[in-house]
Formats: structure tokens, C-alpha cells, sequence
């Protein structure tokens, strides 16, 4: 009996549908992209610092509270911690109206975010780092006009502009560069 | 003509003839390394797409203050706060003075009455939307402000927020570099 022979056809997918659906999704994704990358500065403690808070509690009860607070004013910054000003006037702790930290560009407009000596609070914050190295919360207030820009990079100078929080976040060491970098913002002081 | 100019065209007539005799060809066009970039592009742009929970999109001309934080944002309800409004939910519901400031007849003692009814409408359904879901309701709201942003201004949202029972802020911020 004679053998039927088969010969393989060649199949070809039609793969225009799917490219239909394909070029319709880029531009869609590309829409809904975000082009700047985006971040966040989280102004209440996040409930892992409580955490951490309760591991070194036997270390922060043997240390005093720091309570650095650090006022932005037209004419620079005005550090307090415990209750005393740096850099205040003769005879006053905590109503003094020199700032600690003067401006770095004197005269400059308010919205030339770079007036401020923001290296300057940085070496400051390393500096109270040292003594309190458990410390991380910062209470951050302004002047009614001091504009967001401004409170944002003292936050990051407080925090230290080296600092990269996003993996402690997820549960690994907070790294050494971090300095404060729990901020608390605290409206109507003057 | 010469006999080998005469060949010569005859054979040129011949292939000619046989062109136009030749049955039409279907192209086929190779789009499968098309398909290999489109599909690479695809699962790139859904990957970046699907790292951010939350996408911001700014309201126009706002200009988010820039930082080094690097902090992803988390889950939250956004407020977009510009020297010219307040935005919420995709409407405007306070308007700014050309200072700058919140409009006088819209704000009391710090609260900002359009902003708090709001939120507190928004409180409701996300407390009765996390109770069926059997989860916690994490009062946290995204503040997407503008770098000229007021620090008055800044306070009194985030008093309107904190009456309104959020208990959690997140400043959004582009990263530097």
C-alpha cells in the first residue's frame, strides 16, 4: 500500500492584532508615566521608628532629650535644642530674635531658594548628631511667608543631603549620613 | 544592426516577456523583530508604570519643590496646594488671594471650611471601604504643594487635615539628580 505523504505546511501567525494592542498600549503607558521622579518626606514618624525607639530604650533612657528645634526666619535660621537658643542675645534662652544660622546671599529674595546657609545647618545638625546619636526627630517651624521650597531644603539639610532613607524604610540599617530626618512642622511660633 | 545587437535585443525582449508573465508575488513584510522591540518597550513601560502605586499629576503650572529625599511615596489621599488653590479630587475648591494666601472668607481660625467638608466627606467612605475590607484606615494624606508655597498656608492645611482626622502627612517632592 502506497504511503501518503504529508508535507508540513508552514504556519504563520497573524501577529497583527496583537501589534494593534501593542502600539495602543505605548502611547497610553507612556501618558500615565511619570517623566520626574517622585518622592516623598514623610512629617510624621513612620511606626518603624517606634520600633527602633524601643530597641534603644535602654540607650535613650540614659540620654537626655535633645528637642532640636530649628525656626526659619526671614534673616536665617534660629537653632534651639533643650530649650536653649544658640547664638541668642545676653540674658535670653528662648525669646531671642537673632538667628543662629545667618544668610548665606545677604539681601536675596525670598524666592531665591539658595539665601539660606544650608551647609552651614548641616555641619550644625552633624554636629548635635555626635552628641545625641539616637536622636532623629527635628521640630521645623517658619515665618508665615517663608516659602515650601525653603522649609523642604532645611529639611534636607537637617536629614543631611547625603542621606538615602528608602532602604531603611523597607527595614535595613538607617544608614550613618542620616541625621534628623524625622521631621516634626510645627505652625504659629513666632 | 549588427547580428549580435539583434540577439541582444531579442533576449532582453524575451526577459521582459517573461517578467510580465511572472505571477504577481505576495510580500511578506518580517515584522517579527518589530514585534521583539514593541514587546520589549511594553513590559518596560508596565514595569515603570506598576513601581508607582500613586502617580501625581500636578495641577498646571504648580511647581513641586525639589529634594534629595528618596523615600517612595505611600498610599494616600492627595491634596494639590498652589499659590493660586487648593485642589481635591480633581476639583477647585479654595481660591487664593493674588498674595498668595487663602482667600479670608474661606478660612477660620487656621480651618479651611471647603477643604475640611470635603475631607470629611472623603473620611467617611474610606473608614466604611476599610471596614469592609476588614482593614485598618490609614489616615494619610499626600501633600503635593508648590515651591512658593506660603508656610501659613502650608499650616493651615495641614490643621484642616489633622481636624479632619488625617493623622499622617507626606510631602511629594521630585527627586534631585
Amino acid at each position: 500500500m502506497a504511503r501518503k505523504q504529508f508535507q508540513e505546511e508552514e504556519i504563520e501567525a497573524n501577529l497583527l492584532p496583537v501589534m494593534n494592542v501593542m502600539f495602543l498600549m505605548i502611547p497610553a503607558l507612556l501618558m500615565a508615566m511619570e517623566f520626574a521622579q517622585m518622592a516623598s518626606i514623610n512629617v510624621s514618624p513612620p511606626k518603624f521608628a517606634a520600633a527602633a525607639q524601643q530597641k534603644d530604650e535602654q540607650e535613650k533612657k540614659d540620654e537626655k532629650p535633645l528637642n532640636l528645634k530649628v525656626f526659619v526666619m526671614e534673616d536665617g535660621f534660629r537653632v534651639s535644642a533643650d530649650g536653649q537658643q544658640e547664638g541668642a542675645e545676653a540674658g535670653k534662652s528662648q525669646d531671642s530674635k537673632a538667628p543662629t544660622i545667618g544668610l548665606a546671599k545677604q539681601g536675596a529674595p525670598l524666592t531665591d531658594y539658595e539665601r539660606y546657609d544650608y551647609a552651614q545647618l548641616e555641619a550644625k545638625a552633624k554636629g548635635y548628631k555626635q552628641l545625641f546619636p539616637n536622636e532623629q526627630v527635628v521640630t521645623i517651624s517658619a515665618e508665615a511667608n517663608i516659602p515650601m521650597q525653603t522649609i523642604i531644603m532645611t529639611m534636607d539639610a537637617l536629614a543631611g543631603r547625603q542621606c538615602k532613607i528608602a532602604k531603611a524604610l523597607k527595614g535595613e540599617k538607617i544608614p550613618d549620613e542620616c541625621l534628623f530626618w524625622q521631621p516634626i512642622v510645627e505652625g504659629g511660633a513666632s | 544592426m549588427t547580428p549580435e545587437q539583434e540577439a541582444f535585443l531579442a533576449k532582453k525582449k524575451e526577459k521582459a516577456a517573461a517578467r510580465r508573465n511572472k505571477p504577481e508575488e505576495k510580500a511578506n513584510l518580517g515584522i517579527t523583530s518589530l514585534m521583539d522591540i514593541v514587546s520589549i518597550l511594553v513590559v518596560y513601560l508596565l514595569k515603570s508604570y506598576a513601581s508607582d502605586p500613586i502617580v501625581i499629576n500636578p495641577t498646571a503650572g504648580q511647581k513641586i519643590p525639589m529634594s534629595t529625599a528618596d523615600a517612595p511615596i505611600q498610599d494616600g489621599i492627595p491634596i494639590f496646594v498652589t499659590t493660586r488653590g487648593i485642589t481635591f479630587d480633581s476639583k477647585k475648591i479654595v481660591t487664593m488671594t493674588p498674595d498668595g494666601d487663602i482667600d479670608p472668607s474661606q478660612v477660620q481660625n487656621h480651618l479651611i471650611g471647603p477643604l475640611y467638608d470635603q475631607l470629611a466627606e472623603e473620611v467617611d467612605k474610606a473608614k466604611q471601604l476599610a471596614e469592609r475590607q476588614n482593614k485598618p484606615w490609614t489616615g494619610r494624606v499626600i501633600l503635593v504643594g508648590d515651591q512658593d508655597l506660603k508656610f501659613s498656608v502650608l499650616v493651615d492645611v495641614m490643621y484642616t487635615t489633622g481636624r479632619a482626622e488625617f493623622s499622617e502627612y507626606s510631602f511629594c517632592v521630585i527627586r534631585k539628580g
